[in-house]
């Protein structure tokens, strides 16, 4: 599911901060921002301006660090406005809810434990790729 | 590309392949979720009802509440209802109302029964309060315009008569929402459908109930709190346009012309 890999060159140690900042930044927002999803996308995303015109390294770990917030937040968000209609409409607690919930906190909780230890692999400047997200990332960042 | 659609539709997969898994576990009854639902339904639905009887005179008269009971017990075997949950109360009373309790307590206001004119009217208001009970709309309603911890809290004996009778008068005197009597009337046709009652005088008595001049506006509660009877008919009609109507009285016409005659003398 993760796979560390030997990057197209060895970055320096201020790449690899930055790079590692995107996944702490992810993780600062998720906590912060919770129950908002929508939160830790925007730090996300505004991280990934922020750095976009910044070295491959960097560019290509914000990119996969920002990928990683949209399933995040599609699924998120289903079970957020769920949870709305329940406390404030007549929807009822169901095992179809319940079930939801535990998935999507499964889901979560597996990024999470995946974002910390990229974070801090890219920290001492290893190159960590994700299973489809990483994919996905080589297609949008080029060198 | 072909790769990353791969992944894709993998990850995908495996998030509903969870979901579904984790919807297997009955997890409403291993967090007691339901348990305390049905039982605070039951202790409010008494509470209700003691408060109620208090205030009216329920008729108990074997002639006129045995032949109700039969319509509620065709529509109920012919739909897989439990018929011994529903605990019917005919009440004396110059209105044209029916409404549910919680706890499956159907109350049916005499005033409605004798505007009915035949079986088929009474059984679609029957059906459509059987509706609300089997779609739990009742607790949703009280839930939404109460709330949880006041309702649970009036079942420990701390309420005050005020929010009693705010409950009781929301659930006598005003509709669900629009979408919820939408669902109660489809039910209530195909509840009567599967029971082989023609539902098309049920949208003749809503439709004629509100367009009579000779009923006066407050003894029409269960017709002008619902939404737009007229349309409330059309759908009913529309809805059961290309159903096979197969209609078997459940009363002898002697039998409901002594009803209509009894609750006469009663009133």
């Amino acid at each position: 599911m993760i796979i560390v890999r030997e990057f197209d060159y060895k970055p320096g140690e201020h790449e690899a901060d930055k790079a590692s900042g995107s996944y702490i930044m992810s993780l600062v927002a998720l906590v912060a921002g919770l129950p908002f999803p929508i939160i830790n996308l925007i730090a996300t995303f505004a991280f990934y301006l922020a750095n976009r015109k910044d070295t491959y390294f960097v560019r290509w770990h914000c990119t996969q660090a920002l990928l990683s917030q949209f399933s995040l937040l599609l699924m998120n968000s289903y079970g957020f406005w769920w949870t709305i209609s329940i406390i404030f409409s007549s929807e009822q607690i169901t095992n179809h809810y319940i079930a939801y919930i535990i998935t999507i906190i499964v889901f979560n909780l597996t990024e999470f434990i995946a974002t910390i230890y990229t974070a801090i692999k890219t920290g001492k400047g290893q190159h960590v790729s994700w299973w489809l997200y990483g994919d996905v990332t080589n297609l949008i960042c080029k060198p | 590309m072909e790769k990353v659609i791969i992944r894709l539709a993998i990850i995908v997969a495996l998030f509903f392949a969870t979901y579904t898994a984790l919807k297997q576990i009955n997890w409403v009854t291993l967090f007691n979720i339901e348990k305390i639902t049905s039982s605070t339904e039951e202790k409010l639905g008494e509470l209700f009802w003691d408060v109620i009887n208090l205030q009216e005179k329920e008729i108990t008269d074997i002639n006129i509440v045995i032949p109700i009971d039969s319509l509620i017990s065709k529509i109920c075997k012919a739909n897989n209802i439990d018929v011994e949950q529903i605990k019917l109360h005919i009440v004396d009373k110059n209105e044209i109302n029916a409404f549910a309790l919680p706890g499956k307590h159907l109350v049916l206001y005499s005033d409605l029964i004798m505007s009915t004119e035949n079986e088929e009217e009474l059984c679609g208001v029957i059906s459509h309060e059987i509706a609300h009970m089997e779609k739990d709309h009742v607790t949703k309603k009280l839930v939404k315009e109460i709330g949880l911890s006041v309702l649970i809290s009036s079942t420990v004996g701390n309420s005050s008569p005020e929010i009693l009778s705010n409950a009781i008068r929301l659930l006598s005197s005003t509709a669900y929402d629009r979408n919820m009597e939408k669902e109660a009337d489809i039910d209530a046709v195909d509840y009567m459908l599967n029971a082989n009652i023609n539902p098309l005088p049920f949208a003749e008595f809503l439709r004629r109930s509100y367009g009579d001049d000779t009923i006066i506006d407050e003894q029409l509660s269960w017709v002008s709190t619902h939404p737009e009877s007229a349309v409330r008919a059309d759908y009913i009609i529309e809805y059961s346009k290309g159903k096979t109507i197969s209609s078997a009285p459940i009363l002898y016409k002697d039998t409901w012309d002594q009803l209509k005659m009894d609750l006469e003398d009663f009133q």
